[in-house]
């Protein structure tokens, strides 16, 4: 069982890291969880965060506290949603002094444009480690072509909770 | 404008993260909904300029955005009042399934449901970087920058926190230095 200390850490780092939105927390669940503690294998994984995916609220809460829970039940699943909350409230409890400032500084619209381009990189890198460790078939590909497909054809007038749990219901057909 | 309680404020929250599919940008447009065109607490312009301070920090950006909105409606107690809200539905539903489903997750059906969903988000990560990419990616600086990201993850195997630190001084500096280019060309 991993020790609170050390999952708390890692989605302190999780957190601090999914700059852009949920989605970018998946390719760092990865690292933390699987590959670099291994407390978790891939595919018992991925389905916590499809969970996540297709439940209501932010998602980093919901994987942080589902990935916790499993890890060390009740108390496992608090230490990880407290530890994914906790830089938010730390920043801007410090910065809420200069938020105006914050908002209008040129040098932060320069790293801004920077920093979004470090989270294309870490979705493009989510695309091959994960795409590539979910998908390790034929129908797997098939599967994940189409959801890709019907997203791009559809956009904006599709929610991906649709995506997502029509390619479960997919699975239970062909899997 | 009547101050709104605590209470108020918690409960305001707390039933936009129940009922929001979608995470924390979905979310953003229902308690824009509510706070902005439905109460009228809070003007849309101090709305959509806090929106995008909740996305340029570091951290859960439906949590960024509860502090934020619930500081300019009643100041610290407030900001708590609005992170409890955001937070606790997800807990507990997800504490809910953890609880009640988890022991069917390897039963076959189920967990080719699971393997489907988790194809499916793969297929999501995709289109995420599509469209990110197609409205980001204007010139050959920031696909430049992109790349240096994908070589510190992919090539020399750092933690993937490290791509976005790296391409945030990258593109800093760069941005920095064309800028005094340009005005030194101006001269």
């Amino acid at each position: 069982m991993a020790g609170l200390f050390r999952l708390f850490g890692s989605f302190v780092l999780i957190a601090l890291g999914a700059y852009g939105g949920g989605l970018v927390t998946i390719p760092l669940i990865q690292h933390e969880i699987v590959e670099k503690h291994n407390w978790l294998g891939f595919e018992e994984m991925a389905g916590l965060v499809a969970i996540a995916q297709i439940t209501p609220g932010p998602i980093a809460i919901n994987s942080a506290t589902f990935v916790g829970f499993r890890l060390g039940s009740f108390l496992g699943s608090l230490t990880a949603t407290v530890a994914v909350v906790l830089p938010s409230l730390t920043i801007l409890t410090a910065l809420t002094p200069f938020l105006e400032k914050v908002q209008t500084s040129s040098h932060v619209l320069k790293i801004r444009q920077g920093l979004q381009m470090g989270v294309l990189s870490l979705i493009i890198f989510a695309v091959w480690s994960y795409g590539t460790a979910v998908m390790n078939g034929i129908p797997e590909i098939m599967t994940g072509i189409a959801a890709f497909a019907f997203l791009v054809a559809f956009e904006g007038k599709i929610h991906p909770f649709l995506v997502i749990l029509g390619s479960g219901l997919l699975g239970i057909c062909i899997f | 404008m009547k101050t709104p309680r605590y209470w108020t404020i918690f409960w305001t929250f707390f039933r936009i993260g129940l009922f929001t599919l979608g995470g924390g940008l979905a979310m953003a447009t229902v308690i824009r909904h509510e706070l902005v065109l439905q109460r009228r607490w809070i003007k849309d312009e101090d709305f959509l300029s806090e929106l995008s301070t909740a996305t340029l920090i570091p951290g859960v950006i439906a949590v960024n955005l509860a502090f934020l909105q619930g500081r300019r409606l009643r100041g610290k107690g407030g900001s708590f009042a609005a992170i409890m809200g955001t937070v606790l539905p997800s807990f507990l539903v997800i504490l809910l399934i953890a609880t009640v489903a988890m022991p069917y997750f390897s039963h076959p059906v189920v967990a080719s449901f699971l393997k489907g969903c988790a194809i499916g988000v793969a297929g999501l990560l995709g289109f995420a970087a599509y469209t990110f990419g197609r409205k980001y990616v204007r010139d050959y600086r920031n696909m430049l920058v992109c790349a240096v990201g994908l070589v510190v993850i992919a090539v020399l195997g750092m933690h993937p926190v490290w791509a976005v630190i790296v391409c945030g001084v990258v593109g800093y500096t760069w941005h920095t230095f064309t800028a005094k280019n340009t005005q030194n060309s101006d001269r």
